[in-house]
């Protein structure tokens, strides 16, 4: 988890981001009980930034929809997320920020598991082992310069 | 199952690390207190008061990041805490406190775990530096490293000491248990445990210490039985049990009453459970049974479980919800 | 005269020797009264102005300056012919003098009676004399202010002085740092520029002493009085910098530089400088930049960090082509175009065409941005990157690869669309029309939803291109339209193809009108018969039957299209009312609002009026009569009559007023006489009377709930036209509205009572009616045992309501009784509730829309002079009546503008705080929604109260209302803003609080929960705020 210095993936492919959850009628009846589901997780985590290009985590297709796993009832929520290369450095910093994102949105009932897409990092299950290990998440979060790097990820974009 | 809740009573419940995560509990050795830390940097000191149980003193400033684990030493008169800052701090008491007495640095980076052997004249420290530190205590309270042993290749979690002998065990993030002897003033890792498949959280040695129990993030906890050497040098030490299926996430701590031989443990799936070998088994194949389950104990993941030196079947457990739980285990 | 001079004195020895300053304002007033003439001051000063004391000097000096400024418009020629004389020399004085001289300096660069050449000359002492920034801040203001007032009414003296001017003035401003002070200087130098004051050699000295300060950094103090923002500064140095092309050459270079700052608003200010400065540029101003300029935009768009740097960038580049395109045509040197062009092209072009779409996006926003700048760039890009981009959507096999390109090929015609011009005869694109119709026609057949929504796109931007497509492409347009509305459930599609088929119908009607309609019609009246169908297919049926009627809404633009869409609209309703074809309550709505968005859009022209007024409007209204004669037709129903009162609402107010004035007229003779000869059906029967109250209670079909058509088409009528029989209207109006029990019956003819009194012409006649109508009302309301208190409250709010938007001097009388019966125990909710109704747009009749009289913010007028009525009634109301006055406040508050509301509520806010504590969640719903923009920027005294709005916005996060959960929420977002050092304390509290609505039942307050929580996790943490 080092500090971004220079880009490692300057032209990653880039694409476009999905348009935002129609309201439907069911969001606004108080009475009716709207689940959390997949698109709903997914919303939570496809605007965090990139580490290093000024681009969100959907625009480059490190996470996808179709990646997202919730359970509501059982309380559980597993995300797999794709770095834009096999080497690339960031994965446990992305894959940090993910979590973080989800730590700090989803209620606390929750059991989050964040995973690399299997078959696209050379160093996958090092860090799902990583990632998986709340010990070292809570040391690596009371880092500052790891903490500044995860907060800026989580920063709304724009002025 | 579903009669066996009952056996597991909540006594009492304390929020004892609001707005921030409990990561250990640690009862006194006379049992009567009950020292917790956590993610909000402080140690607390629970002591009973009538029929509840209140806080008797905060331990600050002590350290400037999360305090992980915490023991106290034999004499009951002294608390070594282990600290992410790199540190270990070793408290006095005084009066109805605490003081802060030293500070033992050293480590790399975080100190995960630090334990005293039943003499009272070593301690252990490990770290995510990898290291295992052996430290050496004089009439004087004066702390001397005496030894530093590299024998895992990623971080060590958790150390504890021998019951009756100095032998000290080792757990690490690289699945595996050492086990520690001094040799001609130098301690060297004896015996290598493998057989967990994921990092191993907590290690407990039943009463007579022939006996040691692991957690794992495997799911997993694994009773090893000890048998006399082969060869004579090295440590012999068998997986004589291995009891999966129970738990749904990471067992994050065992915990064998010292009084009764009931094994609890902590999991991250918000459960406290108690396990009981079966009686007239074979010694070299226990069966351990389920006893009793707190399914919902916590809200969060259940991050330590202890049972009470003096009193049997008292147990105490902490979790992420920044709580304490204390329970009264009753058997049939 | 004795007396007079010996008064004189004393002012003179009070203020001088006694410290007295108000003896100055005594002094002038002699000096304006004639007692005294300046000169005879200027001899009375003499000895304390030759004291050898400097501060006695001052203070003499100070006299006579403050006289001055009050009495500059008197004076004669030859009095300040002496008084710049003697104010020249001084200048020269000790320094504690300057303050005073400088004001009286100031006084005399006002007066209109300046002796040529006394301009020059006192600018010339000034910039001689006195080092301008070694003086306080209001000296230099002072200095400042007089070099503003010389610039306006001396201008050409002031130009005699040539390029010491500008020198003396750079010299003056070197090194300003208050910003009130710069904005002062800015406008001087925008002068010097704007008004061609020779430079001479100090073009560069004065760039560098003003550009030093771009970009603007600076974050008023908070409270700060002066309400100098940021924007204000930025707007005054832009303009600048950007205001002459000889600043060109330095300018240019230092935005280049700040373009690569990590600064974002540094970064934006660069580029709308840019966009801003190229338009007065001409290209060989911009020659030697080019690439410079072209690198730094590119990595904007390629590296964006923002939408708005990505868009500001984009339209820099925008301005900077089509600066460069105009400078081709008047010049016969390189063409700078076509090379910037080329640039443009090398680096963006490749990326259309490479395997995995690397950076498409940012290549094609920048080629459009181009191309949008002028007819000649879009030439030059359309010819480069079409061909490509047709064969690469041709060879590609991927869906989303080919979305992505039609979506860019999209983008490119439209951004065409903007630039061309009107006599171009043949379309920039007719060389690609055939391969460009090939591909949209293919993917609008494909079954993936995201390509037939692109396509319909594409069909639309092509369709707005001139002369572009063929009758047979527009035939085959609309075949695939039509087949998609019939087939086609997704939402997201339907939606695209009838947003398509409304454009393409707005300029080649026939097509809709031979095929899409009689197919359109023949589907909405086809029944599966089938009497036990399946839901799913009753559903799918529904769904068809909406889909057709929004398409055919949207197609009806033209006068013609309408002609044929509205009898199949009116046949539906004409059809459900004698029960055929299966027709719910809810597709008969549908169908109404279908005529209203009709008769919203339609060109107002002879023919569409006829339309309304003699076919439409007669038949909904002999449909409506039958139907509530009957009472079991659909056609009765309050929600269908509702839905119509809009359709004769709009006819009435934008379809021709000589028609609209004929349907008023046959209106009130069917409502007053039962007049029903000009209904198409002649089975109605004589004399009917419709504005009599029945005398049983009959919800269903009460005949006199048809009120309400009557009020959508009288009170809707211009001003111009006068309402037939309006003195016997409203007497009727009045009695039904008094008398009756249904409440659509009554509530209409209250609000068609008030829409008629809102246009009566002010007179006596008015005023006798108002009288009569308010002693009625009070005669009624305060009777308790009343059984129509409701019915007369109802016409009291109305006709309030109506008096209060034309500013009428009777409208007290009226809401006096409303904020009196915030007491009534029966009627004191409904009170307060009615604010909300007083203070906001209602929709049928008494807007604008409807040409109601409403004057400009009779809301803040109401508002000015009601709110201490309310915090008085609040403070006297017994407990258990306060809540009405909270309620009734934040109804008028939240209505207030945002910018009134700011300023506003600082003096309410206790009030206001208190009425979160309110149990009505309406209350609580209103007044968080005016307390948010005010956290926005939080006056101090909303600080000091921080712990209370905490503690009760985190109550109101638990509320069993969602609306006031969410809005809750988002008051607790907008606290984390606040100065860090004020909320920290309160973050772990607020945290923890915040954890339980992220599991909230609602996906709506679970997503501000989770803004919320977010933006208080990076409150005080590192790389947060």
């Amino acid at each position: 988890m080092s500090s971004v210095s220079q880009l490692e993936n300057a032209n990653p492919v880039i694409f476009q981001r999905s348009v935002e959850r129609l309201l439907t009628a069911s969001d606004e009846d108080e009475e009716i009980h709207d689940p959390i589901d997949n698109r709903e997780i997914f919303d939570l985590i496809r605007s965090i930034n990139d580490p290093e290009h000024p681009l969100s985590l959907e625009e480059l297709n490190v996470v996808e929809q179709v990646r997202v796993q919730v359970d509501d009832v059982g309380s559980t929520v597993g995300v797999e997320f794709t770095p834009t290369i096999p080497h690339c450095s960031m994965a446990t910093l992305i894959g940090l920020s993910i979590k973080v994102k989800l730590l700090r949105s989803l209620p606390q009932r929750f059991k989050i598991d964040v995973h690399i897409t299997p078959g696209t990092h050379a160093s996958e299950e090092a860090v799902n082992k990583q990632l998986a290990d709340k010990e070292r998440v809570a040391a690596a979060l009371e880092n500052s310069s790891l903490l500044e790097v995860v907060n800026q990820c989580l920063s709304p974009r724009g002025l | 199952m579903s009669d066996m809740k009952e056996n597991l009573i909540l006594e009492h419940r304390l929020s004892a690390h609001p707005d921030s995560r409990c990561w250990f509990v640690a009862w006194s050795p006379s049992g009567s207190l009950l020292a917790s830390c956590g993610g909000d940097k402080s140690v607390r000191i629970w002591g009973r008061e009538g029929d509840s149980w209140v806080c008797k003193s905060i331990l600050e400033d002590g350290h400037q990041r999360t305090v992980r684990k915490v023991a106290w030493s034999p004499c009951g008169n002294y608390l070594a805490s282990a600290s992410f800052d790199a540190t270990t701090c070793i408290w006095k008491k005084k009066n109805d406190g605490f003081e802060s007495l030293t500070v033992l640095e050293g480590h790399e980076n975080e100190v995960k775990c630090v334990a005293w052997a039943p003499s009272g004249n070593l301690l252990a420290t490990c770290s995510r530096d990898k290291s295992v530190w052996v430290w050496e205590v004089d009439e004087d309270d004066e702390y001397e490293c005496v030894t530093v042993v590299n024998s895992h290749t990623q971080d060590v979690k958790h150390v504890v000491w021998h019951p009756n002998q100095e032998l000290l065990a080792s757990a690490s993030y690289d699945n595996n248990i050492c086990i520690y002897k001094e040799e001609d003033d130098d301690w060297e890792c004896r015996a290598t445990l493998q057989g967990h498949t994921s990092t191993v959280w907590g290690l407990c040695f039943d009463t007579s210490g022939e006996r040691l129990a692991s957690c794992s993030d495997d799911r997993t906890v694994k009773i090893w039985k000890e048998y006399p050497s082969e060869s004579g040098q090295d440590l012999s030490w068998k997986c004589v049990c291995t009891l999966s299926g129970y738990h749904r996430r990471t067992v994050y701590d065992v915990s064998w009453c010292q009084l009764t031989a009931a094994l609890a443990t902590a999991c991250g799936d918000d459960a406290v459970r108690v396990f009981k070998e079966d009686e007239g088994g074979d010694p070299n194949q226990p069966v351990f049974s389920l006893v009793a389950q707190a399914t919902r104990a916590h809200n969060q993941d259940v991050n330590c479980v202890a049972w009470n030196p003096k009193e049997a079947g008292l147990l105490a457990s902490c979790s992420d919800d920044g709580d304490i739980a204390i329970w009264r285990f009753k058997e049939d | 005269m004795a007396a007079d001079s010996a008064l004189l004195l004393s002012l003179v020895e009070e203020f001088v020797s006694g410290q007295q300053d108000s003896k100055a304002k005594d002094t002038a007033k002699g000096v304006k009264d004639g007692q005294f003439t300046v000169l005879q001051l200027v001899e009375a000063l003499g000895p304390c102005l030759t004291n050898s004391q400097a501060h006695t000097r001052a203070r003499g000096v100070q006299l006579l300056s403050e006289v001055l400024l009050e009495c500059y418009e008197e004076l004669t020629e030859r009095e300040v012919e002496v008084l710049i004389a003697f104010y020249e020399n001084r200048l020269k004085d000790h320094y504690v003098i300057i303050p005073a001289v400088l004001q009286g300096l100031k006084a005399l660069t006002k007066c209109t009676v300046l002796p040529p050449g006394s301009a020059v000359s006192m600018l010339r002492s000034l910039f001689q004399d006195v080092h301008v920034q070694s003086l306080m801040l209001a000296e230099r203001a002072c200095v400042y202010n007089m070099l503003i007032n010389l610039m306006e009414s001396r201008e050409v003296e002031l130009k005699g002085l040539g390029a010491d001017f500008v020198f003396g003035f750079v010299q003056s401003m070197d090194g300003e740092r208050d910003p009130r002070n710069l904005l002062l200087a800015f406008q001087i130098a925008k002068n010097l520029i704007r008004r061609g004051y020779n430079q001479g050699k100090f073009t560069e000295e004065l760039f560098e002493v003003t550009s030093c300060y771009f970009p603007i950094d600076f974050s008023p103090p908070p409270n700060d009085p002066h309400g100098i923002t940021k924007e204000e500064l930025i707007q005054t140095l832009r303009d600048v910098l950007t205001g002459t092309p000889k600043f060109a050459e330095y300018l240019l270079p230092l935005l280049i530089e700040k373009l690569d700052s990590d600064v974002q608003s540094s970064k934006l200010d660069s580029l709308q400088t840019l966009a801003s400065c190229v338009s007065e540029y001409e290209h060989k101003d911009l020659a030697e930049f080019l690439e410079g300029l072209w690198t730094s935009l590119r990595r904007e768009v390629f590296q964006t960090s923002s939408e708005k740097i990505e868009s500001a960038a984009l339209a820099a580049l925008t301005a900077l082509t089509s600066c460069l395109s105009r400078s081709v045509l008047n010049s016969d040197s390189e063409d700078s175009l076509s090379a910037f062009m080329d640039l443009v092209l090398k680096d963006c072009k490749h990326h259309l065409c490479e395997p995995d779409l690397k950076l498409v996006w940012p290549s094609a926003k920048l080629l459009q941005a181009a191309c949008s700048a002028s007819n000649r760039a879009s030439h030059m890009v359309t010819a480069a990157v079409m061909p490509a981009l047709i064969e690469q959507y041709n060879s590609r096999t991927q869906c989303a690869h080919r979305r992505t390109l039609l979506e860019v090929v999209q983008r490119f015609v439209q951004s065409v669309k903007t630039c061309q011009s009107s006599d171009s005869d043949v379309n920039m694109f007719s060389d690609f029309r055939e391969a460009l119709c090939t591909i949209a026609f293919s993917a609008i057949s494909e079954s993936n939803s995201n390509l037939q929504i692109t396509a319909a796109s594409v069909l639309t931007s092509l369709a707005q291109q001139k002369g572009l497509l063929s009758e047979a492409d527009i035939q085959r347009a609309v075949d695939h339209l039509c087949r998609l509305l019939l087939i086609e459930d997704d939402d997201r599609v339907s939606l695209a193809v009838v947003e398509c088929a409304g454009t393409l119908a707005e300029l080649h009607p026939d097509a809709f009108i031979t095929t899409l309609i009689p197919k359109l019609k023949e589907h909405m009246f086809s029944e599966p018969m089938d009497q036990d169908r399946e839901a799913s297919e009753q559903n799918t049926h529904h769904a068809l039957r909406q889909r057709c009627l929004s398409a055919l809404a949207a197609v009806s633009t033209q006068p013609c299209v309408v002609k044929e869409s509205t009898p199949v609209i009116l046949q539906v309703l004409s059809s459900a009312h004698k029960g055929h074809g299966g027709f719910t309550v809810e597709e008969v709505v549908q169908a109404c609002c279908c005529l209203q968005r009709i008769s919203e859009k339609v060109k107002d022209t002879e023919e569409t009026g006829r339309c309304f007024h003699d076919d439409i409007i007669p038949r909904l209204v002999a449909l409506t009569l039958q139907a509530t004669l009957q009472g079991e037709s659909p056609l009765a129903q309050e929600e269908v009559l509702c839905a119509l009162v809009p359709v004769i609402s709009t006819s009435c107010s934008r379809l021709q007023p000589q028609l609209a004035a004929q349907t008023a007229d046959r209106l009130v003779s069917l409502f007053l006489d039962g007049d029903v000869s000009f209904l198409p059906d002649n089975s109605l029967p004589a004399n009917i009377c419709l504005l009599k109250p029945q005398k049983q209670h009959d919800d269903s079909c009460s005949q006199s709930q048809l009120v309400c058509l009557l009020m959508a088409c009288v009170c809707s009528l211009p001003k111009t036209l006068e309402v037939p029989q309006c003195d016997r209207l409203l007497l009727e109006l009045e009695g039904l509205s008094c008398t009756s029990l249904h409440p659509l019956s009554y509530t209409s003819a209250a609000k068609c009572f008030a829409g008629l009194v809102n246009k009566r012409a002010q007179g006596d006649s008015l005023s006798l009616l108002i009288e009569r109508t308010i002693q009625r009302v009070c005669s009624e309301l305060d009777c308790s045992s009343s059984s129509v208190r409701t019915q007369t409250f109802t016409l009291l709010i109305w006709v309030s309501k109506a008096l209060l938007l034309r500013y009428h001097p009777l409208t007290s009388a009226f809401t006096d009784k409303i904020f009196s019966l915030l007491d009534d125990a029966e009627l004191g909710p409904m009170a307060a509730d009615s604010f909300s109704l007083l203070m906001s747009d209602s929709a049928d009749v008494l807007s604008r829309g409807c040409h109601a009289d409403v004057r400009i913010m009779y809301r803040q007028r109401f508002f000015s002079e009601n709110s201490h009525k309310l915090v008085q009634g609040f403070n006297a109301a017994p407990q258990e009546k306060k809540p009405n006055y909270l309620k009734a406040l934040s109804n008028i508050v939240s209505k207030l503008p945002q910018q009134v509301q700011v300023t506003e509520l600082p003096a309410l806010l206790s009030l206001l705080l208190e009425a979160l504590t309110c149990p009505d969640g309406g209350v609580q719903l209103s007044t968080l929604s005016c307390l948010q923009p005010v956290l926005i920027n939080p006056p101090q005294t909303l600080i000091q109260q921080l712990e209370a709005l905490v503690s009760r916005l985190l109550v109101l996060i638990s509320s069993a209302q969602m609306n006031v959960r969410v809005a809750s929420l988002r008051c607790i977002h907008t606290l984390s803003y606040f100065p860090v050092h004020e909320v920290l304390p309160f973050r772990a509290r607020v945290l923890r609080a915040l954890a339980k609505p992220l599991d909230d039942k609602k996906r709506l307050v679970r997503s501000e929960a989770v803004i919320a929580r977010g933006e208080w996790f990076l409150l005080g943490s590192p790389g947060g705020r």
